[in-house]
């Protein structure tokens, strides 16, 4: 009877969430806000970009002084610049409205600035003037080398590709990185998701007064076995919405949205860092399942179950206040502390799988650990839901409950 | 105490049960049984232990010391598709529908799906709500929420009905509809355990009863047996003139023309009447019968234990 009650109590809890006009509201929120805020980002970077890109080539009278030597009068000239003979006068001009603009171009351009006075025309075409001043500096070095590529060199923009060694096999380097990453992002999702509901599942049958009815025709460990399979099937229904529209935009419209072309084939998906990634996630869902369904068993009410659940959930972010120190000094008293304190310890272990700095025996410690307290945790709930739900309306007391007779 | 034996045995058998929270003994040393198909009337006052011995019996509460069989073993979830328990704290799901909410406890008492949809749509239009079953819970008026909750109760047509203090915040026409459905099971073949403060349904509806008081078992038996126990029989008496006291009865309520007198042990009822006329007391209705439960009621536990009414 346990395995069919299980059946239906998932099917009961999956179909009373997701048939809720709220839950398709709230869960549509996230992607419809996501779609209109990285909406107004393109727009208002395309507006950016395309200023920009117009106002370096934009053809400006102006008068300039050059100290330093290297800017090419013909350049200047072609950009609307004349060779100007007195700053001083130059810039009361411009201060008059007279003038333009007038760049003062330095002895050293590389350690001085560039001093750039203009006629006020707003904050965005005030940019002009930066712009065409540097585009003639630009343009003037790179006539004097004579050689796009070398100057395009000078300044930096080269492509590298890089490969790495370790033990004899090439490493993935950034490509193997991100993969494992991809768990740390689904925890959190996971868990800021469905927290709250996890930690409301059970307040539900106290609050209702249900729970005697429940647990007279049904095994506790049903009911919140059952509760956390509907809860990750809810999360997974979640992240397909979320993901659906942007898998959508990103395989159909990629150019019209300007997404950024990820080279996919550069991921390396190494097995044991994909592996260990996987099981640090299941196990830290089990631990915090475990935790917020004991907590909201102890608890009368959503409201003072709240108060606990705060501190409990910064724990979560907490080793991201240390990544620098995760990343760089995994042996650090700090870090070795996050990577085995339970809660703590799912984020920093995914961080320094990813990092490859988890080696294989810290992270066995912290699997088993995660589905040790994981289980012990789901344990102690279903204990503290039997004997905490009845209770009703008051906190139930945690000495009284284990000292109840076996 | 009577001592119950029957062919067919206990459907419930609790022995020597006892149960302390902290320093606090809540049950000490309780025994009884109820057998198979007989109405039980498991009586007490406030806080004298009823529910914690519903619960314990029930799995909900561990025991501190001895033995509660349901089906002569302890019970566990395994039993629930064949029990229909109302508690005295009770509630549904109430954000959800009618239907689901019934069929939800269908199914996890053991009917497949379809079946618990029938028979829930079967109960709604019997108590007059088929046109509510798409409606939220928390949408239904409280008369109509506890007649969803009994419905709940005997789904799956239950071998045992535990009800604890069914009828407690139950309008009359809910009342009437319990009372119906208890003498259905009954009429089944169903074992029914209940408590309850309405000592008119004990007398109607009960086979035995226990009545419990400080933990213990005050009384056990049939109604009867207890009714003896507890001094036998009473006279209702309707009046003109002042009732006297006398060593052939004891007057328990005293009104202007109403009265009621507990006749001593061996006293001849005509012996009362006869000396009441002599009194001159102008008696124009005369009733002996046995006591009622109510008074025995009032006798053990006082008169603030029946005007509680609560657990």
């Amino acid at each position: 009877m346990a395995r069919h009650n299980l059946g239906t109590v998932v099917e009961f809890e999956f179909v009373r969430t997701v048939k809720k006009r709220r839950f398709w509201i709230a869960t549509l929120a996230i992607p419809v806000l996501l779609a209109v805020v990285f909406g107004l980002v393109f727009l208002s970077s395309s507006a950016t970009k395309n200023t920009a890109s117009e106002q370096k080539n934009d053809r400006i009278p102006f008068s300039y002084t050059d100290a330093s030597g290297l800017v090419n009068p013909a350049v200047a000239a072609a950009l609307g610049g004349t060779v100007e003979t007195d700053p001083a006068t130059a810039v009361a001009r411009v201060r008059d409205g007279r003038l333009q603009a007038f760049f003062a171009y330095p002895a050293h351009p590389a350690t001085e600035p560039v001093r750039v006075y203009g006629a006020d025309q707003g904050i965005f075409k005030n940019g002009a003037y930066t712009a065409v001043a540097t585009q003639v500096l630009a343009l003037s070095a790179e006539k004097a080398i004579g050689s796009p590529a070398l100057s395009a060199a000078v300044q930096g923009n080269i492509q590298t590709d890089a490969a790495t060694f370790r033990d004899g096999q090439e490493s993935g380097g950034i490509g193997t990185l991100v993969p494992p990453l991809f768990f740390l992002v689904i925890f959190y999702v996971v868990i800021i998701l469905l927290a709250n509901q996890m930690l409301n599942s059970t307040l539900e049958e106290k609050e209702n007064r249900v729970t005697e009815m429940i647990l007279t025709t049904l095994n506790p460990t049903t009911l919140v076995v059952g509760k956390v399979i509907s809860l990750f099937l809810v999360g997974l229904v979640q992240m397909l919405v979320f993901a659906t529209p942007i898998a959508f935009g990103y395989t159909f419209f990629r150019d019209k949205l300007n997404l950024p072309a990820f080279d996919l084939s550069h991921l390396t998906f190494q097995f044991w860092p994909m592996l260990v990634g996987a099981l640090l996630l299941v196990g830290g869902f089990v631990l915090f399942t475990g935790v917020l369904v004991g907590i909201g068993a102890v608890m009368p009410t959503a409201k003072e179950a709240g108060t606990v659940f705060g501190p409990m959930m910064a724990l979560i972010f907490v080793p991201f206040y240390a990544v620098a120190l995760v990343v760089s000094d995994p042996q650090a008293l700090i870090v070795q502390i996050f990577t085995y304190f339970p809660l703590s310890a799912p984020v920093t272990a995914m961080l320094r799988n990813a990092f490859g700095s988890l080696s294989p025996a810290a992270a066995v410690i912290v699997i088993v650990e995660l589905f040790g307290f994981g289980f012990l945790a789901l344990r102690v709930a279903v204990y503290l839901f039997r004997y905490g739900s009845i209770e009703y309306s008051r906190k139930l007391s945690l000495r009284n409950a284990f000292s109840r007779k076996g | 105490m009577t001592s119950v034996t029957g062919s067919a045995g206990p459907l419930i058998h609790i022995k020597d049960f006892r149960m302390r929270f902290g320093d606090q003994t809540v049950i000490d040393d309780l025994s009884f049984d109820v057998m198979r198909g007989e109405t039980f009337g498991f009586l007490g006052s406030n806080g004298s232990g009823k529910t914690t011995t519903i619960r314990a019996l029930l799995g909900i509460y561990r025991p501190t010391a001895g033995t509660l069989h349901v089906g002569g073993r302890v019970f566990s979830d395994d039993y629930g598709a064949r029990l229909g328990y109302l508690p005295e704290e009770r509630g549904l799901y109430k954000k959800e529908s009618v239907l689901d909410v019934m069929t939800y406890f269908g199914r996890l008492k053991g009917l497949a799906k379809p079946a618990a949809r029938a028979f829930s749509l079967d109960y709604l239009d019997r108590v007059e709500l088929a046109g509510k079953a798409d409606t939220r819970l928390d949408k239904l008026s409280a008369g109509e929420q506890q007649k969803i909750q009994l419905g709940v109760t005997i789904m799956n047509d239950p071998e045992l009905l535990i009800l604890d203090e069914p009828t407690k915040g139950f309008d009359p026409v809910n009342r009437r509809l319990l009372m119906d459905l208890i003498e259905e099971r009954k009429t089944a073949g169903a074992t029914v355990m209940m408590v309850t403060h309405q000592m008119e349904e004990v007398e109607r509806l009960c086979d035995r009863i226990v009545l419990l008081k400080d933990g213990r078992a005050e009384a056990y038996g049939t109604i009867d047996e207890v009714q003896n126990q507890y001094g036998g029989r009473t006279v209702r008496l309707r009046h003109t003139g002042r009732v006297p006291d006398s060593p052939l009865y004891r007057v328990i309520t005293r009104e202007t023309n109403y009265a009621e007198l507990v006749l001593a042990d061996d006293v001849d009822e005509a012996d009362v009447l006869r000396s009441l006329v002599s009194a001159g007391v102008a008696v124009r209705g005369f009733t002996a019968s046995k006591r009622s439960m109510e008074d025995i009621f009032i006798q053990v536990y006082g008169a603030a234990a029946l005007d509680g009414k609560a657990a």
